[in-house]
Order: C-alpha cells, then structure tokens, then sequence
C-alpha cells in the first residue's frame, strides 16, 4: 500500500511513517504543502493522511485541488482543531476522514485499514476469537457453546473489540465507539463495562480473552503478545 | 431604609437645607413683625404722650392746669381704651393718673416710678405686669419757660402685640413640617427623576457579563454626566472584552499549541512499547507515562472545549433537543457505572422538556454532572435525575446524598481545574474542569448551573435551560407523553 503523508511537524511524520512501515505500508513524507502537491499529483498513491497547517500550501487548499482534479485517493486528514466548523470545512473539501491530535497510533492504524478496506470484509455473520462466538445478527454472545447473558452496551464493547481482534483500542476509541462523543471525559466507564464483560466472558475459563494493555486501552485476542 | 444611599442623602440635604432656610425665614419675619408691632405701638403711645404735653402746656399758661385731668378723661378715655396716662411733675407730685381699665388688665397705682432721663425728651421702656405680661411705657418731658418740668407717661399693655407675634409663631411652627413634607416628597421625585436614568445605565449593565462582551450600553446623547458615565462604562466594557478575548484566544492557542508535542509523546512512546525486547517492568513504566500524556490531553481538550464555549461556539448546529428524552437515555447508559458502587439511580421526568441547543454539548451537561454525582457519594448511596420544565425554562436536576461540598468550596466549584480535595480527586482521575464544562456549555445556551449542598448530606446541581419556543419542528410530538421512568 504506497501512502504519502504531508506533515510538516518532522517528528509527526517520523513516528507515524516508522509506524505504517513497521505495518508494511510503503511511505513516502513531504514536510511541505507545494512538495506534497506534487507528489501526490505526480504520482498515485493508495492513502494520503494530510496535515492542515502546513508552509507552502495548507491542507484544505490542497485537498481541494486535488478533488478537482478528479482525485478519488482516500485522504485521512490530521488537525490540531477541533471544532464543528472544521469538520464540516473538511468534509465538504473532500477528506474521507480526519483524526484530532493527539491520536493514538492505534486509532491512526484503525482508520488507515478502514479507509483502505472500504466497503469493510469483515461484515461477516458471526466473529469468533478462540472459543468465544459473537453473532452479530441475533446478537448473541456464545463461549465454548455456552450462551452469556449480555446487556446492549456490553454487547456493543465486546462486538467492537472482537470485530478488531488482535488490536489494541484505547479508552477514547472505545468511549466514541460505543457511548459517543459526549462521553469522552469519561473513560472509567470503559473500565467499568470491561470488568462486567470479564465477569461474565472471562472468569470462568482459563484463557482469559480481554486483555489490559497498560497506558494504551484493551484488546481481544488468544494468542498472548509481547 | 438605607442611609448612605445617594437617593437618601439628595433628599435628606434637599429638605433640610430647604426647611432651615424656611426656618430662617420665620425667625427674621418673627423679629421685624415684632419690631414693626412694638414700633408702632410706641409711636402711637408717644403721638398721645405729645397730645397730652401740649394740652398740658397749653392749659398750664391759661392757668387752668387743674381741670386737664378731666379734659384728658373726655378726649382720651384711658381707662376705657385701657390705656394709662400719668403726669407726673419735677418734684415727684402726680398731678394726673388714669384710674384702672374697666378690665382690670393693670393697676396704675403699683407702676413703677417715672425715670427722669434728663437730655433725652422722649423715651420708651417696657415694664413688668402681673404674670408674664408686659406694658411698654412711653414718656414724653415737658419744659416749662417757667423751669418746671412735667414728664407725661402714656402706656398700654403689649398683649395684643405678644398675641399677635404668638400667632404668628404658631403659624410659622404648623407650616414647618408641612414645608419639610412638601420638600421631602418634591425631593423624592425630582431625585427620583434625576437616578432613573443612571437606573436604567445599571440595568443595561447588569445585562453585560462575560459572555456578550461585544454589546453595549445605549448613550443618552444628554451632554452631561450621565453621558459621560455610559460611556465611560462602555470603554470598560470593551477594554474588559478585549482581555477577555484575549485570555480566550491564548487558551485556546496554548491547547492548540501543545497537541502536536504530545501527539509525537505519544506516538513514541506506543512505538517504543511495541519492541518485543522490553522488559515487563520498563513496559508497565512506559505505561504510566503513557496514561499521563492521555490525562494532559484529556485536560487540552477540556479547556479547548472550555475557552470554544466561552467564546460563542457557533449557534449553527443547534436544534430541538428534548432534555428529559436525553437525560434518561444518558442515564441509561451510564447506569453500569453507578451500578458498580451500588448507587441507585433515580431518573424523573415527564418527556417533552424541549430547549434549542448543541445535543452532544448537552448531553455533556448530563454525563459530567451524573459522573460527578456517582463519583462523590459512597457506595450504598442514592442518585436522583429531575427534569421539569417550570414557567419558560427547562430544568434539570441531579441531586445526590454523598460528601457534599463545603460552604467555603461552593462558590468555586464551577471554576477551571478547581478541586475541594485535592488528593482525593485526583486519586479518582479528575481534572477538575467538569463542572466548569458544564457551566461554559450552560451559559453558552443561555442558561444557568447552581449548587446546593450540605457536607455529608449531598449536593444538588440544578441546570436551567430556556424552553424552546414552541417550533414547527415534525420530529416534536404534539403531545406531551406522561411517562416517568425509572431507573435503578
């Protein structure tokens, strides 16, 4: 996946392009708005995450020109603002999607694959990780063939971390995800609602499926990483 | 009544000044009318006195000098007018007295004796009566050519001149309040007329708080001092808007500011916990700090929020919200976490409390106020959620049966990164800009938030909410469902 980014903040651009290597992307980095107009003209990219401030050229104009153009590369745009107008500014420029810094490299991560994957393949029926049977049709929640009583917000948490099994959310991702926007100062909820869903998914196996990963959220999965 | 008011002391000086002046007046028209009564008294007493010497003269050369008591009896009537008339002659003989008044006012024969003055041919005196009466004797010297020397005494009692004065006086003591009345009342509506418009100056004021800065007082284009103070508040107002924007902008750069260092702290960090080579110990450390860099961007966020809010977030995205539909679905949905203290829940309302604004701000409002409820009462402990709508506004209440904030805390609580204790939030994650949140958010939507609370007995915060004007809107049922929910 040959992606460019356009973040004139050396350092941003360094952790989150050491990232996407790290995931086998192919990066390319300009630190320049004029530069990054013409290398996203000039050549074709899969994935563009695009700064707003930027010296040269800022993001908004770029993303407009590169619209007009006929460009239909999904572009995921990085601001430091966050506010409504901003939003509805890059929306109506032709941004697939923007993420608010600070991010967590796990959400860039999640939003990158979502944009790229779209229409989404893992729409299938019934999710399963390990033992553990998550039928999002009838929403009902299996582990080894035994059915767990779940309340709605529980189910929800627990779809959301089976359907990214093997990553890592953090609390703000889930807190969006699953509460909305309104909820996002406070996060305790998340760990409330994940201590019930170990109660009721974890407890009673010994493989333990919900884990905690310290300073960065939870994740689902069996096989235990580093 | 307040004493040091402005008002008070305008009328106060008004009508003292204005009775003392009236006062003054009585006391100098008492002393000339006095005057002028006793003047002509004695001018009419010394005109018979004179009368009398020339009868006196004139009948002394005829020789005849021994029937002038009779004459003086037949022209002047003393007793009968109650006057006194007496000649008395050099060497102390009195050759006539008047007899007695018929109304016995004095007695001629007690008077005191006629004071010779030598040089002097006229004079005047007073002399005590019986009682406090007084008479004013007016004596009148006749020279001989011969060298004898008579001195004629006319007198009349001065009652009716002290009757005269004493009316008077009565007249100027009834008229004195009567005057102060009349000052007070005129000085109550003239000085009421003069603050009305300083009365309305306050009231346009009071109007200004911060948050509709960018208004101004209407200037009376009087030319005087009043003009002068609207718009001598109106610079204030303005040097005030211009800080205030100013602390504003630099909050809102200072968090726009700090977002890209701690997205590249961050963004280290979580790549420095990917290396499979580190050890549990360094990943559980790298852990930790990487929770900080979540709480500052927590905080970063909360006053970007705040310092948006403060400086009127655009208005555009507002619609019809229902508070009751919205505060029990939060409720709800937040329901597990006060579960997990064994705190129940208690959510009323009657649905279609309808205001116009922001949902997910206002569903802020729920979730901060409820969170900050669920966080400060002990486990065991009660929740309640009231929303009303009462006269025009919208009201919703969280009220809570936990450690309360004490007195001296209360005023502050809405204030940015304010804790009553500080330990023990921030052991609980706080950062103190919650209800601050919540406070932007409100007066943002042209509302309020208050608190009521007892230490050890609970707090109670109470948002109000203008009702949205009754809208053409078609997702608004036109019934008002009567449907309290419970929750625990």
């Amino acid at each position: 996946m040959r992606t460019l980014i356009v973040e004139d903040e050396q350092k941003v651009a360094d952790f989150v392009a050491r990232g996407l290597r790290a995931e086998r992307f192919d990066v390319d980095v300009a630190n320049d708005g004029l530069v990054g107009w013409e290398m996203a003209s000039g050549n074709h990219y899969d994935l563009i995450i695009l700064d707003l401030m930027l010296p040269g050229m800022n993001g908004t104009e770029l993303l407009r020109r590169l619209r007009q153009q006929g460009g239909t590369v999904p572009v995921l745009v990085l601001t430091a603002r966050d506010s409504v107008d901003d939003k509805v500014e890059h929306f109506e420029a032709g941004a697939d999607d923007y993420l608010t810094k600070p991010f967590a490299f796990a959400e860039l991560l999640m939003r990158v694959k979502a944009l790229l994957r779209r229409p989404p393949t893992t729409r299938s029926q019934v999710l399963r990780v390990a033992d553990l049977e998550v039928d999002r049709l009838a929403q009902q929640v299996k582990r080894a063939g035994k059915p767990i009583e779940l309340t709605s917000k529980e189910y929800a948490l627990l779809e959301y971390m089976v359907a990214h099994v093997g990553q890592v959310l953090s609390r703000t991702m889930i807190v969006e995800h699953v509460w909305g926007k309104s909820f996002e100062n406070l996060t305790n909820i998340v760990d409330v609602y994940v201590r019930h869903l170990r109660t009721k998914v974890d407890d009673a196996f010994p493989t333990k499926l919900i884990r905690t990963v310290r300073g960065a959220g939870y994740s689902v999965g069996d096989a235990r990483e580093p | 009544m307040n004493t040091r008011s402005l008002k008070f002391q305008l009328i106060a000086w008004y009508a003292g000044l204005l009775t003392v002046c009236f006062a003054a007046l009585g006391v100098v028209t008492y002393f000339v009318l006095q005057n002028s009564l006793v003047g002509s008294l004695r001018e009419n007493q010394l005109r018979r006195a004179r009368q009398v010497a020339q009868l006196l003269g004139e009948r002394l050369q005829q020789g005849t000098a021994a029937q002038v008591g009779e004459e003086i009896e037949a022209r002047y009537a003393p007793a009968l007018n109650g006057r006194l008339v007496r000649i008395t002659r050099s060497d102390g003989a009195v050759l006539y007295l008047s007899s007695p008044p018929r109304d016995q006012t004095f007695d001629p024969a007690i008077l005191p004796p006629p004071i010779w003055s030598g040089s002097q041919t006229e004079t005047a005196r007073q002399t005590p009566l019986l009682g406090s009466r007084k008479m004013l004797l007016t004596a009148h010297a006749l020279q001989m050519p011969s060298g004898e020397r008579y001195l004629i005494e006319t007198g009349a009692p001065m009652d009716e001149v002290e009757a005269d004065l004493r009316n008077w006086l009565v007249f100027l003591l009834a008229m004195l309040p009567l005057v102060a009345a009349i000052t007070l009342g005129g000085g109550y509506l003239l000085v009421k007329r003069a603050l009305i418009s300083v009365d309305r100056i306050t009231l346009s004021a009071e109007r200004i708080s911060s948050h509709n800065l960018s208004e101004r007082l209407p200037v009376a284009r009087t030319g005087d001092e009043l003009e002068r103070l609207s718009i001598a508040l109106n610079r204030m107002i303005e040097r005030l808007d211009a800080a205030f924007q100013q602390s504003r902008r630099f909050v809102a750069d200072a968090s726009h500011e700090l977002r890209t260092p701690m997205t590249v702290l961050r963004g280290e960090l979580e790549n420095i916990v990917q290396q499979p080579e580190l050890t549990p110990e360094w990943r559980d450390r790298l852990g930790s700090a990487l929770e900080e860099v979540d709480r500052l961007a927590h905080i970063v966020e909360g006053l970007f929020a705040i310092s948006r809010l403060d400086a009127g977030e655009a208005a555009a995205e507002w619609m019809p919200v229902d508070l009751a539909q919205l505060a029990t679905s939060t409720a709800d949905q937040m329901c597990l976490l006060a579960e997990d203290k064994n705190i129940g829940v208690t959510c009323t309302g009657v649905m279609g409390v309808w205001v116009e604004g922001d949902q997910a701000r206002l569903k802020q409002v729920v979730v901060n106020l409820l969170d900050n409820a669920i966080k400060y009462t002990a486990p065991g402990g009660a929740v309640s959620m009231r929303v009303m709508a009462q006269n025009d506004h919208a009201v919703l209440e969280v009220e809570d049966n936990g450690i309360g904030i004490p007195s001296e805390a209360r005023a502050s609580v809405f204030d940015r990164f304010f804790r009553v204790d500080k330990a023990r939030s921030r052991e609980r994650g706080g950062a103190g800009l919650g209800l601050s949140i919540v406070k932007s958010i409100c007066t943002a939507h042209h509302g309020r938030v208050e608190v009521k609370s007892a230490p050890g007995q609970g707090s109670l915060f109470r948002v109000e909410l203008p009702l949205a004007p009754p809208a053409s809107d078609p997702q608004r049922p036109t019934h008002h469902e009567h449907r309290p929910s419970q929750l625990s």
